[in-house]
């Protein structure tokens, strides 16, 4: 009980509720925005979590991000566009609604569907990882490492497009994360003679540049106006949502705890989520012919998945400190920052903080639906920010957050070539999750990998002599043999298509 | 901009041969073969893998990959532009902010942006002002963070 007092203590402070609210309405306005991504928006504001406290630099990321992705849905339903990738999966559905004059039941649904959604997420969260993290406290070095490889191996896998160039992108991130002094004998390794680089690359200009810098080289290229926004009555946002849920209470429940086993997984977001749970959602519907007509079943369970997932992404960050996604790869970029290293000892060492981000989750969902109806009431001014003025603006902040954190000139450099690199290499198919996630892992994976070699003096045959440490191997090896399988026969069928016939 | 695999493939190819050059010189643990080197060595080993496999894959698509193809946005003179203007503002704070100083530098660096985006040469310094003095006040009063002050160093103190 005294940690739940301490963790009450924690959060319900004036500065840290002030920060989780600007932050909500900073993830609202980042979410509805087309193309500003909640991913985009967590790198934006890890220059500021640098100079809070950790449960306050987490509370800001929480909130963000989850306001972000439900606003997401905003411009979704009123011009088509969605706001960040997790709302793409039903725009159509709920641009069809508008079409019929229901954009509020959209609207309204979305906002209390992403609440539950969010909230199983918590619950999940809450109830599961605790215990994962209590077994987990006997994991050795090898268990470690084969977790590790296995979280990236699903990186790998579930990204889109060739599993090369995703495996490919993933030994940058494991490069970028040697450099500096090594974990095993302490010399300095690629840092080209230059101190800057001794204490490895910089984390705060490397994710601007990664997730910031590459959507605004993307987006000034072709600057668009978007179209006026309708006229939305937000008294009717509520009336008729309720019954709406009830109805599909059952979908409710099935995408959101799929979204929060898809979170879960490592390189798997709320975008994945949404297109899973909109896709099984039609497949056990009793009416799957009115989907892609404007049917709201399909909005309840995407919009359900996609804030479950955000939560889902916390398991494994928390108790392994495997990052769930993106947005979690830079939260523990952030952690690490602060000295806190997640994983099972963190729930032993700091049960308090470990509540308090539980609270922060339960808090940041509750807030979404007053901040969500307020965000629908303005988004005709948020839409209406041109995007000619919002790109340079970005640009400058990402500039001053670069240089922030350590009063360098050089990190500037880092995210500029940083950015460039990782924009040409997007357009050219390499997914950047793996990248980032290889790049927060490496230090983790290459350290429990030296410490296995040295202990079992080279034999591999230790790295499957533990129970566990043998059942995460044998997974892993199947999932490489897997994604080869797929390689090489959907390689074959292509070449088989380019024969003439 | 799509570039041809094969491309990215010898890029891949020479990246991991530099480094597994590099760490040649790296010491290994006494009595045990392990080292710095060994984790370097496995992951370039498996990118000259990947790389040689895209150079593969980029060869036999050549037909429809050509070497370089410019997008279509960087066709246009106004959307190369206004995408050159970033690496451009970037490089250009890192050269100027510390002999001139952020107050100088970034309301011309961000209105000669804002005037190439939106054409308004007025709105476009008003807003430069503004957004400069707001960040100013948030990063430098704030946050404490010390913002390079140039040429105003010796106005100031």
């Amino acid at each position: 009980m005294d940690v739940f007092y301490s963790a009450l203590e924690q959060v319900f402070r004036p500065d840290v509720l002030l920060i989780i609210l600007g932050s909500s309405i900073y993830g609202i306005v980042i979410g509805a925005i087309p193309g500003l991504t909640a991913t985009m928006g967590t790198a934006l504001l890890v220059p500021l979590t640098f100079f809070m406290d950790p449960v306050p630099a987490i509370g800001a990321i929480v909130s963000a991000t989850t306001m972000a992705i439900f606003a997401g849905d905003i411009p979704g339903a009123l011009l088509r566009i969605p706001g960040t990738p997790a709302s793409a999966a039903y725009t159509d559905e709920a641009y069809k609604m508008r079409q019929k004059g229901l954009v509020e039941l959209a609207l309204g649904t979305n906002v209390i569907c992403s609440m539950i959604g969010g909230l199983v997420g918590v619950l999940v969260l809450v109830l599961a990882a605790p215990q994962i993290a209590e077994f987990s406290l006997m994991f050795s070095s090898y268990e470690y490492f084969w977790l590790a490889v296995l979280g990236l191996s699903c990186a790998i896998m579930v990204s889109r497009g060739s599993a090369i160039k995703s495996a490919l992108s993933l030994t940058i991130g494991l490069m970028l994360s040697m450099i500096g002094i090594d974990v095993v004998m302490g010399i300095k390794r690629f840092t080209f003679g230059d101190t800057e680089l001794v204490g490895g690359i910089s984390i705060i200009p490397t994710l601007i540049g990664m997730f910031a810098i590459t959507e605004i080289l993307r987006k000034i290229g072709e600057l668009r106006e978007l179209p006026p926004v309708p006229p939305v009555r937000v008294s009717r946002m509520m009336s008729g949502v309720g019954s709406a849920i009830w109805k599909y209470k059952g979908g409710v429940a099935r995408s959101s705890i799929l979204g929060t086993m898809i979170g879960a997984l490592p390189g798997a977001g709320a975008d994945i989520a949404a297109w899973v749970a909109y896709a099984v959602s039609k497949k056990f519907s009793k009416t799957p012919e009115k989907y892609g007509e404007g049917h709201i079943e399909g909005i309840i369970s995407a919009s359900s998945a996609n804030n479950a997932a955000l939560s889902g992404a916390y398991v494994p960050t928390l108790v392994f400190g495997i990052p769930g996604d993106t947005i979690t790869a830079i939260l523990i970029g952030v952690l690490l920052m602060k000295g806190i290293t997640p994983g099972p000892m963190v729930f032993v060492m700091d049960a308090g903080l470990v509540n308090a981000i539980f609270m922060v989750f339960v808090l940041a969902n509750v807030i979404m639906v007053p901040i969500g109806i307020g965000a629908v009431l303005m988004s005709r001014h948020v839409l209406g920010i041109p995007q000619a003025i919002l790109f340079p603006i970005i640009l400058l902040f990402c500039v001053i957050g670069a240089y922030a954190a350590n009063n360098t000139l050089f990190d500037v450099w880092v995210m500029l070539v940083v950015g460039l690199v990782a924009y040409v290499l997007e357009e050219n198919d390499f997914p950047l999750a793996p990248m980032i996630l290889a790049l927060i892992l490496g230090p983790l994976i290459e350290e429990n990998f030296m410490k296995s070699m040295i202990k079992a003096d080279g034999h591999l045959i230790e790295f499957f002599s533990r129970p566990v440490s043998g059942t995460l191997g044998v997974v892993t090896l199947t999932i490489w043999a897997l994604m080869i399988f797929m390689h090489l026969r959907h390689a074959k069928r292509k070449q088989a298509a380019s024969l003439p016939t | 901009m799509k570039i041809n695999d094969a491309l990215f493939g010898i890029v891949f190819v020479l990246v991991a041969s530099a480094i597994l050059i590099t760490v040649q010189s790296f010491p290994t643990l006494p009595d045990q073969p392990y080292g710095p080197a060994t984790f370097p060595t496995i992951i370039a080993t498996i990118m000259i893998l990947g790389g040689i496999a895209l150079c593969v894959s980029g060869y036999r698509e050549r037909a429809h990959q050509p070497l370089i193809r410019l997008a279509a946005v960087m066709k246009t003179r106004d959307g190369l532009v206004r995408m050159a203007c970033v690496p451009v503002f970037m490089i250009l704070y890192i050269l100027l902010s510390k002999p001139v100083g952020f107050p100088i530098v970034v309301p011309v660096l961000l209105a000669g942006f804002l005037v190439i985006t939106t054409r308004k040469l007025l709105k476009s310094v008003i807003i430069a002002a503004v957004t400069t003095a707001l960040l100013w006040l948030f990063f430098v009063d704030f946050l404490m963070v010390s913002l390079p002050l140039g040429i105003l160093t010796k106005v100031i103190y």
